[in-house]
């Protein structure tokens, strides 16, 4: 095989995890590249490992995402991550290993790997190699456009039309290791608006920041906030009761919407002049968009009581839940959430700092996990974004085993995104959104050296300044 | 004999009310806050690893507890008196109760309800006289969460809104009560200098003080009516205590008493420290003058975002209460500008110490320390900064702070090393008391991990 580069190459692009790092064993650490490879490498690659298709999934955890578009070509050079300790999060800890990367993908990994001579090298001896840190709940980057508290019901509003590229939180989040965050609408409203997902590519433009073919979520919310923003307006929802009610009555009028367009398109499909067409309704379309299940539904959630309620409206209406966030509640009724399938984004230990979060526990991201349900540790903060390794740390202690920790801010929140095939492991022909650490990151000592996104550098703290690469710093 | 009935009765009713008392509980709901039964049991912690603060760190060693206070801390060779209780603690590592400066705890219950709040008078920006003792709740849930994680003692300061919102007490995590608990009453003044303690109306509906002019000029007239209060009260008593009747008869009335005033009395006069909290560089320097000013005796807290000024702090000797060190650097600093705080400060030989400035969340303060130590604070330091640095900052040192002999037995054993997240806390002593480690959180776990 090793006479057969060609052969060796297609093999380690569309091959599975174990096979890839197997040939790569295989090779001498110090060979040339494969003649197969491309000596430009800004040349567009025809088999990049991205555009192909998975021979086997990762893990239990990976669903197809059809949406998920592959990046721009990448512009960069070859990388090769050489001599840390990886954490795969899918296939184990690799110690002194090496990660080949490659128009922006990960290439190869294993315990040395293939790679061209020019390839930029980053030395990692003694250092951890993970895949960036995933957010799935947060609020930077939108100023003061968090909530449009006006409605109950916005699901027509866009994240995106308010994301701030320049706040600054963008590279604190960066500097913790954080490459991927998904930025919702608040929780005023029992039906908030739709998100955006971000790379934290601090210092470029603001399109370059957006995740390319990331799914589209939506944040739904239920409890005391949407009870307390209107009820204090002694306007409807003030209670749980009016909370779901309003929920119920817009998911009815979005039928009826879709409806009157089913029967406007076999009116014109029966070839009826006259028919007129329904007024197009931004916030009925996108409640449309929840029942023909393309938004993946996110709520912001507390108790027990109301993840059941909710699960039961979803199923009346026939869409699915994402995930519960917050959750803090989801111990007491793990085995529901996990039956139907809902992941949970929590805190490791919030609690009491309103009613509805009395009964949160430490242990609820541990027993929630040994019951089956999918956990991600989230920030849902400007502060704690910044170090959701210590995060990590925390539910370990509270019972949870490394590798689920591990997962809970990396695959699981990938998968809570829809982003999992491309982000949330470092598997060959995922994005590059790598962080490397100065010692085991799960700790409370523990620092970022660098992070990588798309296989490009964009935080280094040994650099003076903010650290950054792609940021002038104004004098 | 009718006294021997009224006698007879007091007793029947108080031995009716005790025996009434537990079963007003549910029995599966301990007291939390109390203690375990009063015993003058010696316990032998044997085998584990001491971080005694103050002489080292002894592998495979003894600490014994008799009467409340430490009896003996050494090596495996360390004699254990006959009769004690021996704890293997083999492989664990043991070290002093953990001391947070400054906590909300026994103030609050749940944030949002104001009904379980009592952090702030804000109806005036001068409320010296507010004593947290006199809303402290012993029996508040979250003092067991937080001993969960080895905080033994804290300080409970008033809400940092008021620029004098009232003055702190020292509290130990666990007691037969409040009165038990308060260890020391009245400990220190915060006075808050950070900006936000202005109350920001707008310019219609503005009341003085605006601006931080008003904020510092309205402190300097309470300092100044305090002393004015107290000279005419001297003078009242020198007239009143006079030989000559003629003198006597001019001393009139009495000065009516004022609380306000005199509660900033010791503090004008350098007897009790005043907490003196700023953030930036201006407002440090004027709350530092106004300081001066008055000859306070000053702690500080915070100097979050005065790096340029660390060396002039470094010169005044004062400690430093330092944190939060999770708080946002200004828009041009560095990620780390307040992460690297606590090494900044430390290595110009400040004395810090850290608090998590929390109630619910007290209980993650090693791990502010842990990331203090990321960010170049030496653990040991780290380690000072939590245990006898502020029991010297509070001035109890002579009972808190490190294992040795003659301490309260305030003892912590732990899975690893105190500072890490992954570390788990498996036995706290209080006073030499085994706390039984349950909280209203364990009850839920139990409850519903089967």
């Amino acid at each position: 095989m090793a006479r057969r580069p060609h052969l060796y190459r297609v093999m380690l692009l569309s091959l599975c995890w174990v096979l890839s790092s197997l040939a790569v064993a295989q090779q001498p650490s110090n060979t040339q590249q494969p003649s197969s490879a491309p000596q430009n490498p800004t040349s567009p690659e025809k088999s990049t490992p991205g555009t192909e298709p998975k021979a086997g999934a990762p893990t239990e955890n990976a669903t197809p995402n059809q949406k998920a578009a592959p990046s721009a070509p990448a512009i960069h050079n070859d990388v090769v991550i050489k001599g840390g300790t990886i954490l795969t999060v899918t296939h184990g800890k690799i110690e002194n290993g090496s990660i080949y990367i490659h128009n922006g993908k990960i290439a190869a990994v294993g315990q040395s790997v293939n790679a061209p001579a020019g390839a930029t090298v980053i030395d990692a001896s003694g250092k951890f190699v993970m895949p960036g840190i995933i957010d799935s709940h947060s609020h930077i980057a939108l100023d003061d456009d968090v909530n449009e508290p006006t409605s109950p019901v916005t699901p027509q509003m866009m994240m995106r039309d308010a994301f701030d590229y320049n706040d600054k939180a963008i590279y604190r989040a960066l500097a913790g290791g954080v490459t991927t965050s998904l930025l919702l609408h608040g929780s005023a409203n029992m039906i908030g608006g739709q998100a955006v997902v971000i790379k934290h590519k601090y210092g470029l433009g603001r399109d370059e920041l957006i995740f390319p073919g990331a799914p589209q979520s939506i944040k739904f919310a239920s409890g005391e906030n949407p009870k307390r923003v209107y009820g204090s307006k002694n306007q409807l929802p003030a209670t749980r009761m009016g909370n779901f009610e309003v929920m119920r009555a817009a998911f009815i009028e979005a039928r009826e919407y879709m409806r009157s367009w089913d029967d406007y398109s076999a009116k014109v499909k029966k070839g009826d002049k006259d028919a007129t067409p329904p007024k197009k309704d931004l916030k009925l379309e996108a409640l449309a968009d929840v029942l023909r299940g393309k938004l993946l539904v996110q709520i912001h959630c507390y108790r027990a009581d109301e993840f059941l309620t909710e699960m039961e409206i979803a199923k009346e209406f026939g869409y699915k839940i994402r995930a519960f966030h917050h959750a803090l509640e989801a111990y007491k009724v793990a085995d529901k959430i996990a039956a139907n399938g809902v992941a949970i984004a929590t805190w490791p230990d919030w609690w009491g700092f309103k009613y509805e979060a009395w009964d949160g526990i430490p242990w609820n991201a541990a027993i929630s996990a040994h019951k089956g349900v999918r956990v991600a540790l989230k920030s849902d903060s400007e502060d704690v974004t910044r170090r959701l390794n210590q995060e990590a740390g925390k539910v370990i202690h509270y019972g949870m085993t490394e590798d689920e920790a591990l997962k809970s801010i990396t695959l699981n929140p990938a998968w809570i995104i829809g982003v999992d095939e491309r982000v949330g492991s470092i598997d060959v022909g995922k994005d590059a959104d790598i962080s490397i650490w100065n010692s085991y990151p799960l700790s409370s000592t523990a620092l970022v050296d660098k992070v990588l996104i798309d296989g490009d550098l964009y935080f280094d703290r040994s650099l003076p300044g903010l650290g950054l690469t792609h940021y002038k710093e104004v004098q | 004999m009718l006294k021997n009935l009224i006698v007879l009765f007091v007793l029947v009713a108080a031995v009716a009310a005790q025996s009434k008392q537990p079963k007003s509980k549910p029995a599966s709901a301990p007291n939390a806050t109390s203690m375990a039964p009063s015993t003058n049991e010696t316990i032998a912690l044997k085998g584990g690893k001491l971080l005694t603060i103050t002489h080292g760190v002894i592998e495979n060693g003894v600490v014994v507890m008799q009467n409340g206070r430490i009896t003996a801390v050494g090596g495996p060779g360390t004699s254990i008196p006959t009769g004690a209780k021996v704890v293997d603690v083999t492989g664990m590592t043991v070290y002093p109760g953990l001391i947070d400066s400054e906590t909300h705890l026994g103030l609050t219950e749940i944030s949002a309800d104001r009904m379980t709040n009592d952090e702030l008078e804000n109806s005036d920006e001068i409320m010296p006289h507010m004593h947290v003792y006199d809303a402290f709740h012993a029996e508040t849930a979250l003092i067991p969460v937080t001993r969960l994680n080895g905080i033994t003692n804290a300080v409970v300061a008033p809400a940092s809104g008021d620029t004098l919102p009232g003055q702190d007490s020292f509290i130990q995590l666990a007691g037969a009560s409040a009165t038990e608990m308060l260890t020391v009453r009245d400990i220190a003044m915060p006075l808050n200098f950070t900006g936000a303690q202005r109350r920001n109306q707008s310019f219609e509906t503005a009341k003085f003080p605006f601006t931080r002019m008003g904020m510092a000029t309205q402190l300097r007239q309470a300092f100044i009516d305090a002393l004015d209060y107290e000279q005419k009260l001297a003078a009242y008593d020198k007239k009143k205590s006079s030989s000559d009747e003629k003198e006597k008869d001019k001393a009139g009335a009495p000065p009516k008493r004022d609380l306000k005033l005199e509660a900033l009395l010791p503090y004008l006069h350098g007897k009790k420290p005043v907490v003196l909290a700023a953030e930036q560089p201006n407002d440090l320097l004027t709350a530092l003058d106004l300081a001066n000013e008055f000859h306070l005796k000053v702690i500080l807290n915070h100097v979050t975002h005065s790096a340029a000024l660390l060396d002039k702090v470094a010169a005044t000797g004062l400690p430093v209460i330092v944190g939060p060190i999770y708080e946002q650097p200004k828009e041009s600093e560095r990620y780390d500008a307040v992460y690297s705080l606590p090494a900044q400060l430390a290595k110009r030989g400040i004395k810090i110490a850290f608090a998590s400035y929390d109630s619910h969340q007290a209980r993650n303060l090693p791990y502010a320390a842990g990331y203090a130590v990321a960010f170049g604070l030496p653990p040991e330091e780290a380690l000072k900064a939590l245990t006898v640095n502020p029991a010297q900052i509070w001035g109890v040192d002579k009972d808190l702070g490190s294992l040795e002999v003659g301490k309260l037995g305030n003892v912590v054993v732990a899975s690893g090393d105190p500072l890490d997240v992954k570390t788990d806390v498996k036995r706290v002593f209080i006073q030499g008391h085994e706390i039984p480690l349950v909280s209203k959180q364990t009850q839920l776990r139990d409850q519903y991990w089967k």
